[in-house]
């Protein structure tokens, strides 16, 4: 055997563990989804699927667009040197780094109508009428409920992507651009924007992905009420599947949210590419 | 030293399955929910001691029923032998029995035999005609009312839905709500709208298992839950947040006149401590015009896997756990409702609490849930409506007309 052969067979051999470990966990869950997803036609006639898909998507599109406004200022904040920007970055992240649940839970009591802290605050700036108010008993507060919950947790995590962004920018061009006489506005646009635009496709593309897929938000705060109005698509699967015991049908749920996810991010980098182009 | 290592995580891999035991001894598995109390524990000892060839392994699981559930369900759609005995929610039966997870128990426990049991919890345990489970814990929704406060006013406990409404805006004050129940989306609100719309003489489906929750009587009851938040509001609206224990604080803290709940709530409520201990009495869910207080039947039991090696051993702990004297220590010292018609007339049960006789009285007529194998499916459509009803997002008529025509797809 030649050394380059069997250095490679060796390489081949370490990576072997983490192949096993990915094919077990992740291509076979995919390939058996695949293998018994099926009644396709029923989504079409599926009178949950319309209202769950809408709540999906607004909730995707509204959330992703405040994180990525709230995370960019929140990135050009700890970007920019300042005392004690250490502790603050540390202090950024911890609503990132609480497990969704646990921190769905806090949010329960945060919204609760008979003691909850959200009533009061809002109370006192003379915003409700009674510090008791029900949040979650209200179709379209409990779904605003659950964009600031969302919104609260994973600003940080668009921060730190957009951070790596900026990272990346060479100070020469804020220089240079200084020296033609462009103000910090300016070299925003000028500058930052367009060169941090992979990066925010990225993070955009990634929240993304996860907002579409949002379940334990749902289902600790709302458990997808009142009236389903905060149901999710993954929320709807998990009851398809686990409670329905319609394996089949789920499986043609999942594909198709897989589906919807492939022609939303192949939208994003189209729409990318054309801007680029231009 | 790398080959053990290799070789345990090997093992470790296929011990997936069950492991079995060298003792000798035939190990009968099965999952509950945390053991307050500490009574399952005396009871398998008990066991243990007159049947020595048996071992029972209790595994205390999650006290949320959903995920006991999902814990079961998983176990069985393997085929798995996990568990010898279920301890089945009356919910989860229909499900469990149309799957085949189920074996089915009339040889074991003949109709002579079962009718020692509450109606309601038999008709529970039985699917297609055939019974699946042995009943051991009771369960069925009640009116909890507090009594000190309505004969300081010389008022009568309400029996009908329009005396609930002026006894709660009576006594009702902006710190103490006049009506509270499971109104959040999820399987507890169907249970309580269903106990109003039989009080109002509707029904969710007929003899023949046409669907009739979008009938006049079903409409007026959501109607009058509607009304009772938003027009004549002697409910707060948070009950929409409400499951169980949000009532039960809510109520248990002086907070609330009036409580649809489970019997569970009343042990809790008499503990040393509670504000409200000894101010509470339970009656029957009122009825509105037309038709007859109800209550929907919970209730837990012993369902034998078909997948079990030891069924006929997995039988004879259920039974144990069935018989008169463990389910006395199971009410003595956890509150367990007993399923045997006999305990409620019970001289001992009745000197330690006398309020076992209305208990006995409210369970005799409480009324299962329909028994299907689609009913989570036809409980989500029933629970999105009345629940987009309440939110004022649908109207009541159009809510329930909704609800009807998914649930005829269901049921079809």
């Amino acid at each position: 055997m030649k050394p380059d052969a069997r250095a490679g067979a060796v390489n081949w051999l370490y990576a072997a563990p983490a192949l096993l470990v990915m094919g077990v966990v992740s291509l076979l869950p995919i390939f058996e989804t695949f293998r018994l997803a099926g009644e396709f036609h029923r989504i079409a006639v599926d009178t949950r699927f319309g209202p769950v898909m809408r709540t999906t998507l607004s909730l995707t599109a509204v959330t992703v667009l405040l994180e990525l406004l709230l995370g960019l200022v929140m990135a050009l904040v700890l970007w920019s040197p300042f005392k004690g920007r250490g502790f603050v970055r540390a202090a950024v992240l911890i609503p990132w780094a609480l497990p969704t649940a646990v921190m769905a839970m806090a949010w329960r009591w945060i919204y609760n109508a008979d003691y909850g802290v959200m009533g009061d605050l809002l109370f006192r700036l003379g915003l409700v009428a009674s510090p008791q108010t029900a949040f979650l008993a209200d179709a379209s507060s409990a779904y605003w409920a659950i964009v600031l919950a969302d919104v609260w947790k994973t600003t940080p995590f668009m921060a730190i992507l957009l951070m790596s962004g900026l990272a990346a920018i060479p100070d020469e061009l804020y220089e240079a651009a200084a020296i033609d006489g462009a103000g910090p506005v300016r070299r925003f646009f000028t500058v930052t924007l367009p060169l941090l635009r992979p990066t925010i496709l990225v993070a955009v593309i990634f929240r993304g992905i996860q907002t579409f897929g949002l379940f334990d938000l749902v289902y600790v705060l709302t458990g997808g009420g009142p009236g389903g109005r905060t149901q999710t698509i993954a929320v709807y699967v998990y009851d398809v599947v686990f409670r329905y015991q319609e394996l089949a049908y789920g499986c043609a749920l999942t594909v198709a949210m897989a589906a919807c996810l492939v022609l939303m991010t192949s939208l994003l980098l189209a729409v990318a590419r054309e801007r680029r182009t231009r | 030293m790398s080959r053990r290592l290799a070789l345990v995580l090997l093992a470790a891999l296929c011990a997936c399955g069950r492991a079995e035991q060298d003792d000798g001894k035939v190990h009968i598995r099965y999952l509950a929910s945390p053991d307050v109390g500490g009574f399952s524990k005396v009871i398998i000892e008990r066991f243990e001691k007159a049947n020595p060839g048996i071992k029972v392994d209790m595994i205390e699981g999650p006290s949320s029923g959903d995920a006991r559930e999902n814990m079961y369900s998983t176990a069985f759609m393997a085929k798995d032998d996990s568990y010898d005995l279920a301890y089945v929610d009356v919910a989860w039966l229909p499900k469990f029995a149309a799957q085949g997870w189920l074996r089915p128990i009339d040889d074991l426990l003949p109709p002579e035999r079962a009718k020692e049991f509450l109606p309601g919890d038999v008709a529970g345990s039985t699917y297609q005609g055939k019974l699946y489970r042995v009943p051991i814990q009771s369960d069925g929704g009640m009116l909890y009312y507090r009594k000190d406060l309505l004969e300081a006013k010389g008022i009568p406990v309400p029996r009908t839905w329009e005396e609930l409404a002026k006894a709660a805006l009576a006594l009702q004050t902006p710190q103490r709500a006049g009506f509270v129940f499971q109104g959040k989306q999820y399987e507890g609100l169907v249970c309580a709208f269903l106990e109003v719309v039989w009080g109002f003489g509707g029904d969710l489906l007929d003899e023949k298992g046409e669907v009739l929750i979008d009938a006049p009587p079903s409409v007026a009851a959501l109607r009058a839950l509607v009304d009772g938040i938003y027009e004549r509001k002697f409910i707060p609206q948070a009950v929409l947040t409400y499951q169980e224990e949000e009532a039960r604080n809510v109520f248990q803290e002086g907070r609330a006149v009036f409580m649809r709940n489970w019997p569970y709530a009343w042990n809790l409520m008499q503990k040393e401590g509670s504000p409200v201990r000894g101010k509470v009495g339970i009656v029957p869910m009122v009825a509105g015009p037309g038709g007859k207080g109800a209550a929907t039947l919970g209730g837990w039991g012993f369902s034998i896997s078909s997948y079990s090696k030891h069924p006929a051993e997995a039988f004879k702990l259920a039974e144990f756990f069935a018989s008169p004297e463990s389910q006395k220590l199971a009410f003595m010292q956890g509150g367990i409702l007993p399923t045997r018609r006999s305990l409620y007339a019970d001289p001992d049960v009745l000197r330690a609490a006398p309020h076992m006789k209305d208990l006995g009285r409210i369970l005799a007529g409480a009324r299962p849930r329909p028994v299907h194998p689609r009913w989570p499916r036809m409980s989500d459509a029933l629970q999105i409506h009345v629940s987009a009803a309440l939110s004022r997002q649908e109207k009541p008529a159009e809510a329930l007309e909704m609800a009807a025509r998914e649930l005829r797809a269901a049921v079809r």
